[in-house]
């Protein structure tokens, strides 16, 4: 057949086009009829005959055309996405993408927001404004169907990609893109204050960032200027090079002043983004090559301390980096720096541990997990890519998480090793690596975590995780789970045993939780008194805090609806930068910005967080907490808890997540 | 979104006992809401909120669990003062029959609803009434089962190298096809897994095989549809064709004999039959619920009525005849045939839907229900229950519509 003119083609289409934005119109006059508990009997036809129109440009803008009638017709009636007002963007990515009809009624969702923003409907609980402020949001957390490129998945199922990346464009065109960079440029900002050892969602995001068009506000383009820096060529030199390798090249031949003012460029880019790139890696391959201790404190920008430790350590130091840094692994550059200082390399057993572990004989599932990640044909052993992981979580604790696993309680457990005993993480991951099991304790009794079944993931894991998470968590999960079992059925929460032998002697031993059976809270006074009395430095008498303390949250959603539990642990309580008093705690989701809604909004950044810290005020953490370890030898004046401060903790308990409990 | 003004209550306010709709199904409770016909929803827990939250008067119910609680929906039922219950699903026809022994004091309805969920009862009691029915057999093992294969191949005369006569093997209790095996060897048998025994098993008939769905009342058949199948579980199309429909005194004869063998008086009956080479009626099964396979929604666009509706003025013994004569078109003054074709995956993975262009251009085409899949991977069949969507079809020429259905059955809607 030959190429047919487009002219031929055009009428043929247009009709289609034509009969099925009728059939649309029809489908939804149906439903618009339809008494409201019959609905849901005409809402898959409206769904189906708009998603035909998905398929082209003129098609969606037909469908848009509608919108406005959505929400009063019916077409999300009592479904999940019937409140506009309860829509999070954070899903909107995952909805494009989702099977059956599930992304049409996604599309479907934003044509409706779409035209709540522009006016053409109303809704009592979702202004215009609110409107275009979640559209924003959902451009910013889909910068890759808006600017990206085809994936692997994309390319399997072209018509659902063509049909999100159509309405991002809709939505991009009708919204404008102003003001996304910055919104962007502030995601990205907060992602990078917590500093996380995963830093691959930033790096795409910072990608992508580069498409966003948009007037060219200079205080917009240096920021992002400097995270291009970061993670691309950092300096004039390394742009007129254009690779990493002939950066390199570039260098041999470099005065040592350039040299000097290369490393500090660098230097000060991994300190003030905890991002890194190849070119770092080059830079850093160069001076390693002559030994230069001196460049390399500068390149990576460490302290005194720092600078000390490396001179004392200087043999190991370099063999370390010769052997883990490396162009596959870039982004463990920072881990190094913060390694050294913690002048960690002056604990033996940390020094050892490492060592041993670059010697290690792999068991083939730590080789697989780990080579699985790496790019083929880089270069690098699966024993330097696991010590290069070994060694970010050591000079990151607080950059552990849990990925897309229900498993923060491996999580909380290796951040707090790395804290308070690194070589015990080391042999523990030693044991992992080479012999495909750890061993546990539990009341006397050992657990081996290669002999058992379970586990809260029951053995799925998503490996988007750091290389040392990707090889421990698996074995973690386990061990927890079984432990849990053994301590079932005690009439306690069974985390009074299991916490301590899971994370160990510096988890003390009484817990105190919130009386929760049958869904029914009683003595909630009594455990607010204790939680103020063992952790408010006004009351504790003293006793403050020194271990993180692994404890539980009830979590709610913004709305403040009761949503479920989850774990945390309290790194330190402290006074902020207003005086008033903080629980800084470490949340393993890898996600510290939270909105639990009724104004509780943990922060990671801006009231004195370390990096990787979320922190609430003490009030408002007290009143989502329902578990907590103490220490019953440590515990101040119970009695001197104001009662107004206790009432009002209540109140807002009660209010939150006490909604779906009685209270008595 | 507002919500609407409760419907029902207001529906209730002629004093008319309600109805009990055993069942989740919207299509009834929407037909009922339109002829006035107040009605409480009897729904597993979870379908519930909704509908309360929309109006409706819902009592929640496990229909599965079978124990001494069981009266307490009876009482449920009367404290709303129900004058009758109506089953909706194959599970809930036993509930129909034993709430209805109480509430319209028929001692035996019960037992009448225990012939449509047996089906080893329901051939038997047939076969007594002299309807023509296939052997068959209740089977408890696997011996059992590969005993009967080998006498009826026996009975056939096949010989070693002839392909063996084929057998059917059903759970004695499900709807339709669900769980229908169809045995072609012996082999077949034995790699059965042992949760298929029990079982009927009974002999292979050939010929046309049809649905019927007679709405009766006081006894008499309002309404007769006859929905021929083009290929069992794939494909119909209502009314029968020219051929078939030659039949129709004869078919309606059967009815009525059935009607009688099974005592029944008012409601709907779907039951499946073959017509053989020689023109001889041989009777499957029959069912006393909403058919699968969309055929009430073929009956709609064919007939021009709403036959959820139907089911429900016929299924009310009080139902004036004015009423009926009112509602039912004429079973010859159908406009349109027409039909459907149930599409499954034909490979064993798939990624994206592909819908024939010629065919969404087509005249004939109504409308599909077909999104993008689900799961990559697909699923083996149950029953023909868990199909991926339906095509719906109408037009004035049945043979156009059969060679449509009969096309696209080999066509693949998924890559």
């Amino acid at each position: 057949m030959s190429d047919s003119p487009e002219g031929s083609l055009q009428p043929e289409s247009t009709t289609a086009t034509a009969r099925q934005e009728q059939a649309l119109l029809q489908a939804l006059e149906a439903l618009e009829q339809a008494t409201a508990f019959a609905k849901a009997k005409y809402q898959p036809e409206v769904v189906r005959r708009a998603t035909d129109l998905f398929e082209t440009d003129e098609g969606l803008q037909l469908v848009r055309k509608q919108a406005h009638r959505f929400d009063s017709a019916g077409v999300f009636h009592a479904g999940p996405w019937e409140h506009p007002d309860r829509l999070l963007p954070a899903l909107v990515g995952g909805g494009l993408r989702a099977e059956g009809q599930y992304s049409s009624l996604e599309m479907l969702s934003e044509l409706r927001v779409l035209a709540i923003a522009a006016g053409d409907s109303a809704h009592p609980k979702f202004s215009a404004e609110e409107a275009l402020t979640f559209l924003r949001e959902v451009m910013g957390l889909n910068l890759d169907l808006l600017y990206g490129s085809e994936t692997e998945e994309s390319r399997l199922r072209p018509k659902v990609y063509a049909r999100a990346r159509r309405i991002l464009a809709m939505i991009e065109q009708e919204v404008s893109s102003e003001g996304l960079l910055e919104q962007v440029l502030d995601d990205i900002d907060a992602r990078v204050a917590q500093r996380p050892i995963d830093v691959s969602l930033t790096l795409k995001m910072i990608e992508q960032a580069k498409n966003i068009q948009g007037g060219p506000d200079p205080k917009l383009a240096a920021r992002l200027d400097r995270y291009l820096k970061a993670t691309g060529p950092p300096t004039p030199l390394a742009k007129k090079a254009d690779s990493p390798t002939n950066y390199r090249n570039l260098l041999a031949n470099a005065s040592p002043h350039e040299i000097e003012n290369e490393a500090k460029v660098v230097g000060k880019l991994l300190t003030l983004t905890g991002l890194s790139s190849e070119y770092h890696v080059a830079f850093l391959q160069h001076v390693l090559k002559n030994d230069e201790t001196e460049i390399l404190a500068i390149a990576l920008d460490l302290t005194e301390v720092g600078q000390a430790h490396m001179e004392q350590y200087r043999d190991k130091v370099l063999e370390l980096m010769r052997l883990t840094i490396h162009p596959a692994t870039s982004w463990i550059i920072y881990g190094f720096q913060q390694m050294l200082e913690r002048m960690l390399l002056a604990r033996p057993e940390v020094a050892d541990g490492l060592t041993k572990l670059l010697n290690l004989d792999l068991c083939p599932t730590a080789q697989q997990v780990t080579k699985k990640h790496l790019p083929r044909g880089s270069g690098i052993s699966a024993n330097a890519a696991i010590v290069g992981g070994a060694i970010a979580m050591l000079g990151q604790p607080l950059g552990v998480g849990q990925g897309n696993n229900p498993t923060c309680q491996g999580a909380r457990a290796l951040s707090l090793w790395s804290l308070h005993d690194p070589g015990y993480l080391l042999q523990l991951l030693t044991s992992a690596a080479r012999d495909d099991t750890v061993e546990f304790l539990f009341e006397g009794s050992p657990i081996l975590s290669g002999d058992i079944g379970g586990g809260v993931a029951d053995g799925k894991f998503d490996l988007k995780l750091d290389p040392v998470s990707r090889i421990l968590v698996p074995h973690l999960d386990r061990i927890y789970d079984e432990k849990m079992k053994r301590a079932a059925l005690r009439g306690e929460d069974p985390h009074k045993w299991v916490n301590p032998a899971l994370y160990g002697r510096w988890v003390a031993t009484s817990l105190a939780s919130i009386t929760m059976i049958n869904q029914t809270v009683s003595g909630y006074e009594d455990f607010l008194r204790l939680f103020y009395a063992t952790h408010h430095p006004l009351y504790d008498g003293g006793h403050d805090l020194v271990y993180p303390n692994p404890v539980g949250l009830l979590i709610t959603n913004v709305h403040g609806v009761f949503l479920g539990y989850h774990a945390v642990s309290i790194q330190r309580v402290a006074e902020d930068e207003e005086k008033n008093i903080r629980v800084y705690f470490f949340n393993p989701n890898n996600e510290g910005r939270q909105n639990w809604g009724r104004g509780v909004e943990p922060t990671v950044v801006g009231h004195w967080e370390i990096p990787g810290e979320s922190s609430l005020p003490f009030e408002h953490f007290a009143a989502h907490i329902y578990a907590f370890h103490y220490n019953q030898m440590e515990v101040g004046d119970v009695k001197a808890v104001p009662a107004e401060i206790l009432a009002e903790v209540t109140t807002h308990a009660k209010e939150g997540w006490g909604k779906a409990f009685t209270w008595l | 979104m507002e919500k609407k003004t409760p419907v029902v209550k207001k529906a209730r306010v002629g004093k008319k006992a309600p109805v009990a709709l055993l069942g989740y199904s919207l299509e009834t409770m929407e037909a009922a809401k339109e002829h006035h016909i107040p009605f409480v929803a009897v729904v597993p827990e979870g379908f519930d909120i909704a509908l309360k939250e929309d109006g409706v008067d819902v009592v929640t119910w496990d229909f599965y669990v079978h124990n001494q609680n069981s009266d307490r929906l009876y009482e449920k039922l009367v404290e709303r003062g129900v004058s009758h219950a109506v089953p909706l699903y194959e599970e809930t026809v036993e509930w129909a029959g034993s709430l209805n022994t109480r509430l319209l004091k028929d001692p035996r309805a019960f037992q009448r609803a225990l012939l449509f969920r047996d089906k080893a009862m329901m051939k038997r009691n047939a076969q007594m009434n002299g309807i023509r029915v296939g052997v068959f057999e209740e089977i408890r093992s696997r011996d059992e089962a590969l005993a009967f294969f080998d006498d009826i191949n026996e009975a056939r005369l096949r010989l070693q190298e002839e392909a063996p006569e084929p057998v059917h093997l059903k759970p004695l209790s499900a709807a339709g096809s669900v769980g229908h095996v169809f045995v072609r060897s012996r082999q077949d048998i034995t790699s059965l897994p042992d949760d298929a025994f029990p079982c009927l098993a009974e002999s292979h008939l050939a010929g046309q095989e049809f649905s019927v769905e007679a709405f009766i009342h006081k006894g008499k058949i309002e309404f007769m549809n006859i929905t021929e199948y083009v290929h069992l579980g794939y494909s119909q199309i209502v009314p029968e064709t020219p051929k078939l429909s030659k039949q129709r005194p004869k078919i309606r004869k059967a009815i009525e004999k059935l009607m009688k063998a099974f005592g029944i008086v008012n409601g709907m009956i779907h039951p499946e039959y073959f017509l053989d080479h020689e023109g001889e009626l041989h009777f499957g099964e029959v069912a006393a619920r909403v058919p699968g396979g969309h055929i009430f929604e073929l009956i709609q666009r064919a007939h021009g009525f709403n036959p959820y509706a139907a089911l429900l003025l016929c299924s009310d013994p009080n139902t004036s005849k004015t009423v009926l004569d009112r509602f039912f078109p004429k079973e010859k003054d159908h406009k349109v045939f027409a039909a459907n074709l149930m599409v499954y995956p034909r490979k064993a993975s798939v990624h994206q839907l592909q819908f024939p262009k010629e065919l969404e251009a087509h005249p004939y085409m109504d409308r599909h229900t077909m999104f993008e899949p689900v799961t990559a991977k697909v699923a083996e069949r149950v029953g023909f229950g868990n199909h991926y969507g339906t095509v719906f079809l109408a037009g004035e020429d049945p043979e156009t519509l059969r060679e449509l259905v009969q096309r696209y059955e080999e066509y693949d809607f998924y890559e």
